[in-house]
């Protein structure tokens, strides 16, 4: 087994990699790619790894994946002898999934005003905001009603790959103008989030619980 | 909307200027008109919060009338409400660190203490804080399971009395993009499923009594000219299927309140 990434340190996407990774106490190498400004995960060379031209990208010996949420994914499957991080039973398969596609689907509204603001991209920032604000309240609501019913992750009593999933870009969402006050059960699920086993801070997101 | 906190703003803000442009005196300056035009505020008691979602050893961003707060609460303890900034480079308190019963900036870690002092300066350990150095501290008080902060000077106004009921439980906080007054009538016109007999204790309290038995407890904080939030508690309602249906009820009743729909379930 020989597990390379193919990682940006500022992008969320990679660091949900670098989280699981981390989770699962698994050793791997890392490939830091020039994202800004060198627009490096759009040269010739990286299309050839990743058609799509983004990060994060994960080698596991000769199998090569893209999409941050198929890479947690493989991890937890192949990887995770315990099977909680990618539960297989019927009640909490399916809840996994669909906040797995909220992650990479509704929150990626979050990163959009990230790279506008940290990175000068240009796009119609009141719109990403907006739909990030609208992601995040539909993710409050649901862990509002986790809290009433005595329970602190996304799905099941323990987190899964599809917490590892959400949580970047929540928790980064203040670098593109998008504050936690409308969010007081999301503040507390990403206050439990940093004290998993393991954890890892990034540039944006506090060591301090 | 209160014109004092809006002057307040003001000042903060080009607060924050002057550290950024690496005048600190200026900084400081306007930082302590911020809190002295903020003590001018309305003298009334708002719900910034319900008790339960304020877990010991944690610090949250909370808006009242435009201004920026941090909510926290030390390891035991009620929870106290600050003006969101470190007297020291402005930076947000909500973002900060609890140890010890101190409230720590992530920015170079002064802590202050419960009375607002700061007592800890990382980089000058041998350093007795001088006792200028305070961050605003705001009166506070817990009653029905949510908490209420009163941003005056005067402090003469009490926290309403809501009669009868004791056993408040709480329910959820709601942030609504309207306005206070649009929010009021929204509730007010909401089918709770049930007769609905309502009362208005206070200015931006709302108590509805359904049947015998069961009452909601409705909380105003006003947070910009066009968003509010509503912290709920409910009594008489105890079976973990009921509660969750009473939050599902409130989702719902937010999002009628936006879609200006009018009464509806």
């Amino acid at each position: 087994m020989a597990l390379k990434l193919y990682d940006y340190t500022l992008s969320g996407s990679c660091y949900k990699v670098r989280l699981l990774l981390g989770f699962l106490e698994l050793t791997y190498t890392r490939e830091q790619v020039d994202f800004y400004p060198g627009r490096r995960h759009k040269s010739l060379d990286f299309l050839a790894i990743n058609p799509l031209g983004q990060l994060p990208v994960l080698e596991d010996g000769d199998l090569r994946l893209r999409d941050a949420q198929a890479i947690l994914c493989h991890l937890a499957n192949k990887y995770d002898k315990t099977g909680k991080w990618l539960p297989r039973d019927p009640a909490t398969f399916g809840t996994v999934m669909m906040w797995l596609m909220f992650a990479g689907g509704e929150i990626m509204a979050a990163s959009a005003a990230r790279l506008h603001d940290l990175l000068g991209y240009d796009l119609d920032i009141a719109a990403a905001r907006n739909s990030a604000h609208a992601a995040f309240r539909i993710l409050d609501d649901h862990l509002a009603l986790r809290e009433i019913a005595g329970a602190q992750w996304i799905a099941g009593d323990h987190p899964t790959v599809a917490d590892v999933a959400c949580y970047p870009y929540v928790a980064l969402a203040g670098d593109g103008g998008i504050g936690h006050e409308d969010y007081p059960a999301l503040r507390n699920w990403l206050r439990v989030f940093r004290t998993i086993p393991h954890f890892d801070p990034m540039s944006g997101i506090p060591e301090f619980a | 909307m209160d014109r004092s906190l809006f002057r307040a703003n003001a000042r903060l803000e080009k607060a924050r200027l002057a550290v950024v442009l690496g005048d600190v005196e200026a900084g400081r300056r306007e930082m302590q008109q911020s809190q002295h035009d903020a003590a001018g505020a309305r003298d009334c008691w708002i719900a910034v919060g319900l008790d339960a979602q304020i877990r010991p050893q944690s610090s949250h961003p909370v808006i009242v009338a435009g201004r920026e707060l941090a909510l926290w609460r030390g390891e035991t303890g009620p929870a106290k409400v600050w003006d969101d900034q470190c007297p020291h480079r402005g930076m947000r308190l909500s973002f900060g660190f609890v140890r010890d019963g101190t409230l720590r900036c992530l920015y170079h870690g002064w802590g202050y203490g419960e009375d607002g002092r700061c007592v800890s300066i990382p980089a000058h350990p041998e350093l007795a804080p001088p006792k200028t150095i305070c961050a605003g501290a705001h009166a506070v008080a817990t009653k029905y399971g949510i908490i209420w902060s009163n941003l005056s000077a005067a402090r003469a106004a009490t926290v309403p009395e809501i009669p009868a009921v004791t056993d408040w439980r709480p329910v959820r906080s709601l942030y609504i993009h309207r306005s206070a007054a649009v929010v009021l009538a929204g509730i007010a016109a909401f089918d709770y499923g049930a007769p609905a007999e309502p009362a208005t204790p206070a200015a931006d309290v709302y108590v509805v009594t359904l049947g015998a038995q069961t009452q909601l407890l409705l909380a105003l904080q006003p947070v910009e000219a066009n968003k509010t939030g509503v912290h709920i508690a409910s009594s008489g309602v105890d079976a973990t299927a009921d509660r969750l249906a009473l939050v599902r009820q409130m989702h719902s009743l937010r999002d009628a309140i936006e879609a200006g729909t009018g009464p509806s379930r």
